[in-house]
């Protein structure tokens, strides 16, 4: 049965307003009432528009609503992109033929549809990316709004590309509408979870051993790269970190630790400390999938499930968002994935590259330490 | 790009009956309540409740149950869903159990009041919310008080006071319940129930206890009127906005109550002259009040509020804006000029 408690993900509409909302020549109109339209605008912090539908509309229809909105947002200049929510889904309304004469984006991604990434690649795969020959560089995957962290990460993985000589393809989903069918031939991932599927796949960029993988096949394949700058700095910094960590170990026990997050962040999570602090991860706990990894995962979907992979473990780290930090006792706790409530965020911190590794031992040392008597 | 893509003026922006009833039933703390549809409704608003808490020092989170709905039970009907995760939600230990419904749901055409009706072994109490379709926000912070408070019956009248509909999302919720306690102090007189904010299930009893109830704002005079009829208690429409309705609220309270409050009112009013002249830096002051973000009650107090320090606000497109917030009390007219006066500073 598909009750949960205290449902930890959220939903379609969601992911694809994350997507779209992105990118710059996008007007994200979401279709339904104006509950629905907050929690994605508090979330994503962006300016997507509403129909704001009311009761008449549903029993009436709703499409000179959606017309109305339509036409105000004509005029921007912009290309309109409409999301559809639960309701309006499943009225019968032939939205795709209201919209008929307008140049729309119709994307039916209703929240009982699936989760944030069902809706994310579902509004990716309408805009049809593609990689245009002609377009040099690699382009940047796996920056959704939805993820605090993905701003830091477009920042490290331009500063890192800027290092190595490589121009920036596009930015999936971050960038100018246009350049979304303009991609270059070649892409790396910051996260996979958002992953868009678009141009050779070169690798991921979580973790040292992963940045440095990636960079490799960066040199082979870009014409005029150097990437001698960013393995010097990858090796400076690591040897940074088995320093700190080795010091860490000099006097106090690895910790045990509990991982929840997507997939890709969770098993970056566990690799790394798992690597640097011989941690023993008694548990992923998985927003969105089973992970491939060595390490023991479990599909985590609400509250109890949190608090019973706790319990059963009692581990000393957690890693998580803050509906982990809120039942995880006294364990030292770190956030990688949201919500981040309850701490002030201003700096666009990254997860992703040498920067992002090193963020997040730091976090994880200076919370380990700071929970030890 | 605009930044402000709402509908000016619009009733369109109610918001979601579900978020409003959650609000409220979600601070009984040992009840547990289920939401009937998808799994987002359910998280939009655990990670809303989660993060206002946090806010307010509570590192605890909503005890919700989503019936989880999927397109299979879009099309062939959620009851079964509901029944589950009802008897799931009995089986914690809990002492009620609210069911709030979704504009899915109401759609569907889910029978949420026969499926609540069978027996579970603990209260299980359908709370009117539909989403949208079941009005707005606040619509469903009245139609949870008026369900919670129609499991109260009669008891003996007591000298406490009630205060009703606090906006548990409120940033300075607390700071603007110890003001009103504070004021109802002076005349002698306490909290008998918090209706509904951070109590157990087994307190709503005491509802009927109250010889006044204070509302929190003036959208909550239905469910004023619902406990007057109900218990035959009196209600004031609203916490007091800035400095002559703060003495005005003191004297209603009192001749409410058959207090004789003009010491209470006086000493109050030598505490308000007292904190003005704290502030007559601002007299100095070239800004505009900024009523972006407030209400006209909010407006009215921060004008009275100008005229007692003595200084005129400028037109709005003056560049240093004064922000007006819903001052509540003399304690909350303290914060604001405070706040007054960082923004001449930056």
């Amino acid at each position: 049965m598909p009750e949960c408690d205290n449902p930890l993900w959220p939903c379609a509409m969601t992911g694809a307003a994350a997507c779209l909302a992105g990118f710059d020549g996008i007007a994200v109109v979401i279709h339904g009432s104006s509950g629905c339209y907050y929690y994605p605008t508090t979330l994503l912090h962006a300016p997507l528009h509403g129909t704001f539908i009311l009761e008449n509309e549903v029993i009436f229809g709703s499409e000179d609503r959606l017309l109305e909105v339509i036409g105000g947002l004509s005029k921007t200049g912009k290309r309109i992109a409409v999301i559809t929510t639960c309701v309006p889904a499943i009225l019968g309304e032939d939205i795709r033929s209201m919209l008929e004469g307008h140049d729309v984006i119709l994307v039916d991604s209703p929240g009982f549809s699936g989760d944030i990434e069902t809706g994310y690649a579902k509004a990716l795969a309408i805009l049809e990316p593609r990689t245009d020959p002609g377009s040099c560089g690699v382009n940047i995957d796996g920056v959704c709004m939805f993820d605090p962290f993905s701003a830091g990460n477009v920042q490290e993985m331009v500063r890192l590309f800027r290092m190595a000589s490589v121009p920036v393809g596009t930015i999936f989903c971050q960038d100018r509408l246009e350049n979304v069918h303009r991609a270059a031939p070649y892409t790396i991932g910051t996260n996979g979870d958002f992953a868009s599927g678009t141009g050779e796949y070169l690798g991921g960029m979580l973790g040292f051993d992963a940045v440095r993988e990636t960079f490799t096949r960066i040199g082979e394949v870009i014409d005029g790269s150097d990437i001698g700058p960013v393995l010097a700095e990858l090796d400076h910094q690591e040897e940074r970190v088995v320093q700190a960590c080795d010091k860490y170990l000099h006097r106090y026990d690895p910790p045990v630790a509990a991982v929840f997050g997507g997939c890709s962040y969770a098993t970056f999570a566990a690799r790394v400390l798992n690597q640097y602090l011989d941690a023993e991860i008694c548990s992923i706990g998985s927003r969105n999938s089973e992970c491939d990894t060595t390490f023991p995962v479990a599909r985590v979907a609400g509250l109890s499930q949190v608090r019973d992979l706790i319990s059963a473990h009692s581990p000393d780290l957690v890693i998580g968002s803050s509906f982990e930090r809120s039942v995880c006792g006294n364990a030292a706790f770190v956030g990688i994935i949201p919500p981040l409530r309850g701490s002030i965020r201003l700096f666009p911190s990254p997860i992703a590259g040498t920067n992002g590794t090193l963020s997040f031992i730091e976090q994880v040392l200076n919370a380990c330490m700071n929970k030890k008597p | 790009m605009s930044l402000n893509p709402l509908p000016v003026n619009s009733s369109r922006l109610g918001g979601c009956t579900l978020t409003g009833a959650i609000s409220v039933t979600s601070h009984i703390r040992d009840a547990v309540t289920v939401v009937h549809g998808p799994k987002g409704c359910s998280h939009h608003n655990a990670s809303l409740l989660h993060a206002t808490w946090l806010d307010n020092d509570r590192a605890l989170l909503p005890e919700l149950v989503s019936t989880g709905l999927s397109e299979t039970e879009v099309i062939f009907g959620g009851e079964a869903a509901l029944r589950q995760a009802i008897a799931k939600a009995a089986g914690r230990n809990s002492r009620a159990v609210f069911v709030l419904s979704t504009c899915i749901v109401e759609t569907i055409g889910d029978d949420v009041e026969a499926v609540c009706s069978e027996e579970y072994g603990i209260p299980v109490i359908p709370v009117p919310t539909a989403g949208f379709l079941g009005g707005t926000f606040q619509d469903g912070v009245n139609n949870a008080l008026i369900a919670l408070a129609g499991t109260a019956g009669p008891c003996r009248r007591s000298a406490g006071v009630n205060i009703i509909g606090e906006m548990n999302l409120e940033y300075e919720i607390d700071e603007n319940y110890a003001e009103i306690a504070r004021l109802l102090s002076l005349l002698g007189l306490h909290v008998n129930l918090r209706f509904i904010h951070d109590i157990t299930y087994d307190r709503i009893s005491a509802l009927g206890a109250a010889q006044l109830n204070i509302l929190r704002s003036p959208s909550l005079v239905p469910v004023g009127e619902y406990l007057k009829d109900r218990f035959g208690t009196p209600f004031l429409p609203s916490f007091p906005h800035g400095l002559s309705d703060t003495l005005s609220f003191i004297a209603s309270v009192a001749e409410c109550c058959g207090i004789d409050g003009k010491g209470a009112t006086e000493g109050e009013r030598a505490r308000q002259e007292e904190l003005i002249a704290g502030f007559t830096d601002l007299r100095q002051s070239r800004a505009a009040l900024d009523p972006s973000l407030s209400g006209p009650e909010d407006i009215r107090a921060a004008e009275e509020l100008a005229r007692a320090l003595g200084f005129t606000p400028g037109e709005t497109g003056h560049p240093v804006r004064l922000p007006v917030s819903a001052a509540v009390g003399t304690a909350g007219t303290r914060r604001m000029l405070h706040r007054w006066r960082r923004a001449t500073h930056a």
